[in-house]
């Protein structure tokens, strides 16, 4: 499934909401909160990171992970969390106003 | 926050460090993840990289690269357009370097910009000196500037130590603080102390790092040793330091003393410092932190308008000026502006002309590499990118015609060295390649890159890559093919007319100053300047002195006649006479006039051949007691008296209380201080009545003037072995110096700059020529084929460069109608109207442009059809 621009730096966001992540834990949550639909490849979703890294959203730092190794953990910084309510907000509308057009699934008939 | 993110990016520290960072994360990912299940990295980290914003630097690289390669492979076109931006910025450099010695150079103290001249001012006089009192309340009162000094420059009859015969020497009489305000720290010892301000404080001195290195071999021991000023002894405590060349510009002071020394070295009875009437000070005074100039102005103000009332005899009508070095320098010398600013104006054509020249040959360039740049465009390439390439080549070429600009400088400058005004102490012009000129001339190509550099740029982005690549020809089509390089083309000419035709009025004024006879005798004349006041002798003892010599000489074998001036006219340095002329009504708060002037004795006017209009000229009965006379110039009597008649008018001296000169003679108008300045007011007044500290001796001979050199050295040794004797030299050698060679400097200036511009616009003509000649081959070779003679070819090729030519001279003739009378006006005595000017230029460049156009027409007629018609 294709995503919509922005939508992924949305989606980074949401997750570290519930808590810090290193970057592939980052792809691994998201796609199994989709339960498989949106599958992430870790390669385009770290360019994504830095660049909210960049833009003051998240902060990073080195932890240690599960299995006792090293990595880096990214978390959700004030500004990051400003940022993920206005897109929330603007993501509901978004969806509301699809979904009012669409309505239910129609019948085709063939 | 982002933009220093960015800017971070730029260091190469911190993106290796980003770099470390990447790869150690990635890392310990692959080890929790493997490598399979993240994708692929290397991308990743590319994207990554691209955030950093270091990509686009790299891209430059690239860019640079390419043009090398670009260019490497079009040595011709390289060598042609470096050539032409180097002699163009080169001839900007020079001129620049010029200008900055005349006017512009900051003064070699610390932070320039923030010392003003600080000027006493009255409405006669807009560049008074400040009197010492005034100076002293001025210092005290303002909290505008952190400090003020004061000098006042000097000859004095120097010797280096106590033993050494004296020479006259420039000497700055500077206030206690001059070398800390400045912001001078000496190079050798130490600067002076306030308690050494005082008159009756000992004697101590400064010398120059020049005269150390003269004098005194550049030995540090010199600290401690004496020197003699004057007949005064002097202790010497400090070296300044090889920068610091003194505040004047022309002069270099050698020796600097406090100002508390003016009474002793001048031998009077009354201390100068303490006459508030005397202005003989310049007073430089360096901004407060957080101070404007207008506040400090205003400020000055209010304490000159206290002064004003305090002491109303001598500060009446006397205001304050805060002006900066530049204005000030502009005040003292118009004339140095009116050159600049000619200089500069037509040197700026030369630089449109070469760069016009070097867009030309982009635009023939663009053209044939149309097709490289069509494939670009087409496999993806923005317009943005392409464009940005072209400009990096442009960028190249003019940096390499910049820096290749300043050997050519150097040339220049070499040449405007050579001209001086033979005199003792010597004047100096220090022309001089400096990081000023370094970073003008980068400047200058810079500028010139935009200019050419940018509208072939475009138009090549803008090529239809489609049919480009289609026809493999030039991607443009139609008539307007050329039109916009025809346009460049007949614009060259017409700035090099317009350059050839200041040179041309140039060479007519030089002609004619040839030409005409002199205002006053040159030939067999010879003068020597003395300073008796060197040895503190009184007045009387001083007319003594003056008779005795005068005597003397006049007995000399060879002799035909003896005169007596404060200033020869044309000198370097010109005195000047306060004058309220009766029956004239001065402008409201005006009340004299200062106007060039000098106490000459009896047969001067016979003397130098200066001519008599009207009434008589000075006699010997024209003597102290007698009734009080004066001689003005046609020009006094024209500006004062207008319409009347000037013999029996009277003219007060000094002030209206002065006494009173009746005019007996009107003398011809003549010049005065430079040969270029429009026609001034002179007035003569009889030594005998007006006795000066210091005169000019002029002696006539009857051989050769120069071989009088020797015994008049003599003559003045065998009445006082003491007084200095300088500026020995024949007549004929300043009126040379002074008025000869500078025509003839202005004119190879300019003529330099007129060849120079005729030459780029001849290239320029050639080229574009040439260049259509190799597009239009095939229909040469048709014509040919269908029997058009040799002469029908050539002169379908000849007529093209012609009608350009005449374009171009049409426009160069109404270009020049607007500036010839604007150079007119800042030199009088060029040869405006001279039409043998207006005449030769136009048929000169049609001349030449017809031999340029010829070239490449023969090649055209010369074409083998067949071959010509296969190669299509």
């Amino acid at each position: 499934m294709d995503l919509l621009q922005g939508t992924l730096d949305m989606l980074v966001l949401r997750t570290l909401l519930a808590g810090s992540l290193h970057g592939y834990g980052i792809a691994k949550n998201i796609r199994s909160t989709s339960n498989e639909a949106l599958d992430i490849e870790f390669g385009s979703l770290y360019p994504a990171l830095k660049r909210l890294e960049a833009k003051g959203w998240i902060a990073s730092g080195w932890e240690t992970s599960e299995h006792n190794r090293r990595a880096k953990f990214y978390k959700l910084t004030a500004a990051g969390r400003k940022h993920l309510v206005r897109e929330h907000s603007k993501w509901a509308d978004f969806v509301s106003a699809v979904g009012r057009i669409m309505g239910t699934s129609p019948e085709v008939k063939g | 926050m982002m933009l220093w993110n960015r800017l971070e990016y730029l260091w190469p520290a911190w993106r290796r460090r980003e770099e470390r960072e990447m790869r150690e994360e990635l890392g310990s990912l692959t080890a929790i993840a493997g490598s399979q299940e993240l994708g692929n990295l290397t991308l990743a980290m590319e994207d990554v990289r691209a955030t950093w914003g270091w990509t686009w630097l790299e891209s430059i690289f690239a860019d640079l690269r390419y043009s090398l390669r670009a260019l490497g492979g079009q040595p011709a076109f390289v060598a042609v357009a470096v050539l032409s931006l180097a002699l163009a910025i080169g001839a900007n450099s020079a001129i620049f370097s010029f200008a900055d010695a005349l006017l512009l150079r900051p003064l070699p103290v610390k932070s320039p910009a923030a010392l003003l001249d600080v000027s006493s001012t009255t409405p006669d006089n807009p560049l008074e000196g400040m009197s010492f009192p005034d100076y002293r309340d001025l210092r005290d009162k303002s909290r505008s500037f952190s400090g003020l000094a004061a000098y006042r420059l000097s000859s004095l009859a120097a010797a280096a130590n106590p033993a050494a015969p004296a020479q006259i020497r420039f000497v700055d009489l500077v206030s206690d603080n001059f070398f800390s305000v400045m912001g001078v720290t000496p190079s050798a010892g130490r600067a002076f102390a306030p308690d050494e301000a005082t008159a009756s404080a000992q004697p101590v001195a400064m010398v120059s790092y020049d005269f150390w290195q003269e004098n005194y071999a550049s030995d540090d021991s010199v600290v401690g040793s004496h020197l003699r000023l004057n007949g005064i002894v002097f202790t010497i405590i400090g070296v300044t330091p090889e920068s610091f060349i003194g505040l004047d510009r022309f002069v270099r002071p050698s020796i600097f003393v406090p100002l508390g020394m003016t009474q002793r070295l001048g031998a009077r009875p009354a201390d100068p410092l303490e006459d508030r009437g005397r202005h003989d000070l310049v007073v430089k005074g360096r901004l407060s932190a957080g101070t404007s100039r207008e506040s400090a102005q205003a400020e000055l103000a209010t304490i000159g308008a206290a002064l004003e009332r305090e002491y109303v005899k001598t500060n009446r009508n006397r205001h304050m000026a805060v002006r900066t070095e530049l204005e000030r320098r502009i005040r003292e010398t118009p004339q140095l502006l009116a050159l600049v600013k000619m200089l500069i104006g037509l040197v700026a054509l030369i630089l449109i002309i070469a760069c016009s020249n070097v867009a030309n040959l982009l635009l023939a360039r663009a053209r044939t590499r149309s097709r490289e740049i069509a494939i670009r465009l087409s496999i993806g390439a923005a317009r943005s990118r392409v464009v940005r390439q072209l400009m990096t080549e442009s960028l190249m070429v003019a940096m390499a015609g910049g820096v290749a600009g300043l050997f050519v400088a150097y040339g220049g400058i070499l040449l405007l060295n050579m001209q001086s005004v033979p005199s003792d102490p010597p004047n100096v012009l220090g022309v001089q390649l400096d990081w000023r000129v370094v970073e003008f001339s980068l400047l200058a190509a810079l500028g010139s890159c935009i200019f050419f550099g940018l509208a072939p740029a475009w138009q090549a982005a803008r090529t239809d890559f489609v049919s480009a690549l289609k026809t493999g020809g030039d991607g443009a089509s139609g008539k307007g093919r050329t039109f916009g390089r025809d346009v460049l083309v007949a614009g060259q000419i017409a700035l090099a007319m317009v350059v050839l035709i200041a040179a041309g009025m140039f060479l007519a004024g030089f002609r004619n100053m040839l030409v005409m006879p002199p205002e006053f005798r040159t030939d067999h004349l010879i003068s020597l300047d003395t300073a008796p006041a060197a040895l503190h002798y009184s007045p009387a003892q001083t007319k003594a002195f003056y008779r005795r010599l005068v005597d003397r000489v006049r007995a000399m074998p060879g002799v035909a006649g003896v005169a007596m001036t404060e200033a020869l006219p044309l000198s370097p340095s010109q005195t000047a006479i306060t004058v309220v002329p009766e029956g004239y009504q001065f402008p409201k708060g005006r009340e004299k006039a200062i106007e060039f002037g000098a106490a000459v004795a009896a047969a001067y006017f016979s003397t130098l051949n200066v001519e008599i209009k009207r009434g008589r000229a000075f006699t010997d009965d024209d003597r102290a007691g007698s009734r009080p006379v004066a001689i003005v110039n046609q020009q006094f009597a024209k500006t004062y008296w207008p319409g009347q008649d000037p013999i029996g008018k009277r003219i007060r001296l000094g002030s209206a209380d002065g006494p009173a000169a009746e005019v007996v003679g009107v003398a011809k108008t003549g010049h005065y201080l430079a040969v270029n300045e429009a026609p001034a007011p002179y007035v003569y007044v009889p030594y005998q009545q007006n006795p000066r500290p210091g005169m000019t001796l002029v002696v006539q001979s009857v051989g050769d003037a120069g071989a009088l050199a020797k015994p008049l050295r003599d003559a003045v040794r065998s009445i006082d072995g003491n007084v200095p004797v300088f500026n020995l030299r024949t007549v004929a050698t300043l009126y040379e110096s002074r008025v000869t060679d500078t025509w003839l400097n202005f004119f190879q200036m300019v003529g330099t700059m007129g060849f120079i511009g005729l030459a780029l616009a001849t290239t320029g003509l050639y080229g574009l020529v040439a260049y259509t000649v190799s597009r239009r081959v095939k229909e040469f070779g048709i014509r040919v084929a269908v029997g058009a003679s040799h002469r029908d070819v050539v002169w379908l090729v000849e007529r093209r460069g012609l009608i350009l030519a005449g374009v171009g001279i049409a426009a160069g003739g109404v270009l020049s109608a607007v500036t010839a009378p604007m150079l007119a006006a800042g030199f009088p005595g060029l040869g405006v109207s001279s039409p043998a000017v207006y005449v030769l230029v136009p048929l000169a460049l049609l001349m030449v442009s017809a031999i340029a156009s010829y070239v490449p027409a023969r090649r055209a007629a010369g074409l083998d059809p067949l071959r010509a018609l296969r190669n299509e």
